[in-house]
């Protein structure tokens, strides 16, 4: 009778392990492989293995900035989403009013219904030289030349916060809503003030949505291609943009490959990182 | 089990019914099956328009046959992932950079045959020289793009791109991935050094180009120029000729110094099971009538020298000999053996 029910699950668990084996290990397995190789094997003859397209990457410092600047992107963004989605998620979590977090919910979700492109040319439209925000300070007289609102790091930032502050909203608000009000308010019958209240109880206990919304986010952020590009003019080089050039313009699928495994090994190494950081800071041993 | 008259009735008439259904919607597929399908690239916007409605339709009841386009950029690392026996087109339209880097690889031939493309004996020499793979049918000029109504007047020189009254309206392209940007850096060798091929003048030259925004292709350039973010930079001249009559301030200059040459490019593709089909194509898209059509749509110059454009045309584009000799060819052979080198280094120039 168990053996049976332990073969329906793992039929049942068939299609979900089909679908990542194909979709996911397939291709990354593809990729390992590619970043490997001095060309194509499927239309190419006399393919051999080597190490040149690390050792490329290695040796030139400019990729070396490439992915120091696609993390630190990723890093101000995780941050910057997280100083805002928290209040925000918090707000949500324990509004009395349905209305309330029906319209709350609204406003968080309203961003997500047009798609990455248009809510990045939006942001063109008033962050650019000719923008809203430079002709209004131009037209009160604070400005004699447009200030430089984009094409830079921080106009990327403002575009993908904008972006992904949602994911880490509705991965917290989960979160601290299951958290018990009665452990704050025994906090505060003990003598705490609200803010060491939050500080020892709330805070703790919502660090596994914390560590979620922000992996989300910095995964999300390392691998934006669209807000970067436009929002930063290409002038600022990041993994993706690098990518996709070397795919698209230079045809070197092998060192395309060996960038997106240098990105995919990154983002784990940070992601192992942050939650052996997160545990120890909060404690909690499953973290680590 | 029996079933009863009804229900045997109710299963054939859903079985006749399920039939008709996928009958008819096969029926078109299963006339067609015979009939041979060119693969092709091409571009989307005015170009795409006419193709699909008019030039494309035209070849298709000519040659019995079904032209598929494919308009999704980047083409290259598509053809260069499919099969070389049987690969994903037949003929390959781009600019000349990507052609050039297509023949390297073996994913196109390096000319087209005369014999079966007669069209090919009246085109100008630019389209079938040495700096050409396949065979050109239309170019456009690389020069100076400007705003009309910013008091930035009286432009004669690819120099005065330099000048320090057009920092923060100046706008050119993300050269790793434009072939204007590409054309732009060897103008620039030519420009303050020995030559095109004088990279160490063209990197100082860029530097000195500071502040610019880039663009990674010439529809994003156009709305910079309408929006006025850019006053003088480099563009082709179809696209801003493609704004005749719907009073724009913006116009083409054409330096002293020459314009380069754009060129539009077919190459058959080597492993193409339908080869007779291609150069069929291929001389279609030569033809006097076509080009004259296409030209007058896009403001492409045509490569046919027996092509008549209308006046307005014929007053802009590069319709004679005289004015072809203005082209300057780039030698992407030799940028192609050189793009990482050019690509790592102009996008340290460029990064903010």
């Amino acid at each position: 009778m168990a053996v049976a029910r332990t073969n329906g699950l793992a039929l049942l668990l068939l299609p979900s392990a089909l679908l990542f084996a194909l979709f996911f290990f397939v291709p990354i397995g593809l990729m390992a492989v590619m970043s490997l190789l001095t060309g194509n094997p499927v239309v190419a003859a006399n393919v051999a293995f080597t190490a040149r397209h690390y050792l490329r990457i290695v040796n030139d410092p400019y990729y070396l900035e490439v992915i120091w600047t696609t993390i630190r992107i990723g890093l101000w963004t995780t941050l910057i989403s997280l100083l805002i989605g928290y209040p925000l998620a918090h707000w949500m979590a324990r509004i009395r009013s349905r209305a309330g977090h029906a319209a709350l919910l609204m406003a968080v979700l309203a961003p997500m219904l047009t798609g990455v492109v248009v809510r990045t040319f939006a942001w063109m439209a008033l962050l650019s030289d000719k923008g809203v925000i430079n002709q209004i300070l131009a037209s009160l007289g604070l400005t004699t030349k447009p200030v430089q609102l984009m094409y830079n790091e921080t106009g990327i930032v403002v575009g993908l916060v904008h972006i992904y502050v949602p994911f880490m909203v509705l991965t917290l608000t989960g979160v601290i809503g299951r958290i018990d009000e009665r452990l704050e308010q025994a906090a505060e019958s003990l003598g705490a003030s609200p803010l060491r209240s939050f500080l020892e109880v709330t805070l703790p206990l919502s660090l596994p949505g914390i560590l979620a919304g922000s992996l989300l986010v910095f995964a999300l952020s390392i691998s934006a291609y669209v807000t970067p590009i436009l929002l930063g003019g290409f002038q600022i080089m990041t993994l993706p943009i690098l990518i996709y050039q070397q795919i698209s313009a230079n045809f070197n699928i092998g060192f395309a490959a060996a960038l997106g495994m240098v990105l995919l090994l990154v983002s784990l190494l940070l992601i192992v990182a942050y939650n052996r950081v997160l545990g120890l800071v909060s404690g909690q041993h499953e973290l680590q | 089990m029996t079933l009863s008259p009804k229900a045997m009735h109710r299963r054939r008439f859903l079985t006749l019914g399920a039939s008709l259904g996928f009958g008819a919607l096969s029926a078109p597929h299963v006339a067609r099956a015979d009939e041979p399908v060119l693969n092709i690239t091409g571009w989307g916007g005015k170009w795409g328009d006419i193709m699909s409605s008019d030039i494309g339709p035209a070849f298709e009841k000519e040659f019995n046959c079904k032209l598929r386009t494919d308009t999704a950029l980047p083409f290259l690392p598509k053809l260069q992932a499919s099969s070389r026996s049987a690969p994903i087109y037949d003929v390959l339209h781009t600019n000349s950079n990507e052609q050039w880097a297509a023949a390297e690889m073996g994913l196109v031939e390096p000319k087209v045959d005369p014999k079966l493309v007669p069209n090919l004996a009246d085109v100008y020499p630019y389209a079938v020289s040495d700096k050409i793979v396949g065979v050109s049918i239309f170019t456009s000029a690389i020069g100076l793009g400007m705003r009309t109504d910013k008091g930035f007047a009286g432009i004669t020189s690819w120099k005065e791109l330099w000048e320090a009254k057009y920092n923060g309206v100046r706008g050119g392209y993300v050269i790793p991935v434009n072939s204007l940007g590409q054309a732009f850096v060897m103008m620039c060798g030519t420009l303050f050094g020995k030559g095109q091929t004088d990279l160490d003048a063209a990197y100082a030259a860029l530097e000195k180009l500071k502040p610019i925004k880039l663009v990674d292709f010439t529809g994003a350039m156009e709305k910079l120029f309408l929006s006025g973010e850019v006053c003088l930079g480099v563009i082709h001249d179809s696209g801003i000729y493609r704004y005749d009559g719907q009073n724009q301030p913006i116009d083409f200059v054409t330096p002293g110094e020459g314009v380069l040459s754009l060129e539009q490019v077919l190459a058959i593709t080597p492993g193409s099971k339908v080869k007779e089909l291609a150069n069929a194509y291929v001389n279609y898209m030569l033809r006097p009538e076509v080009q004259k059509r296409l030209a007058e749509t896009v403001w492409y110059s045509p490569a046919n020298r027996n092509v008549k454009l209308d006046a307005k045309y014929d007053a802009r584009l590069l319709t004679t000999p005289e004015k072809v000799a203005k082209l300057i060819q780039v030698d992407w052979k030799w940028y192609n053996a050189q793009k990482d080198e050019i690509d790592s280094r102009v996008n340290r120039i460029f990064r903010a």
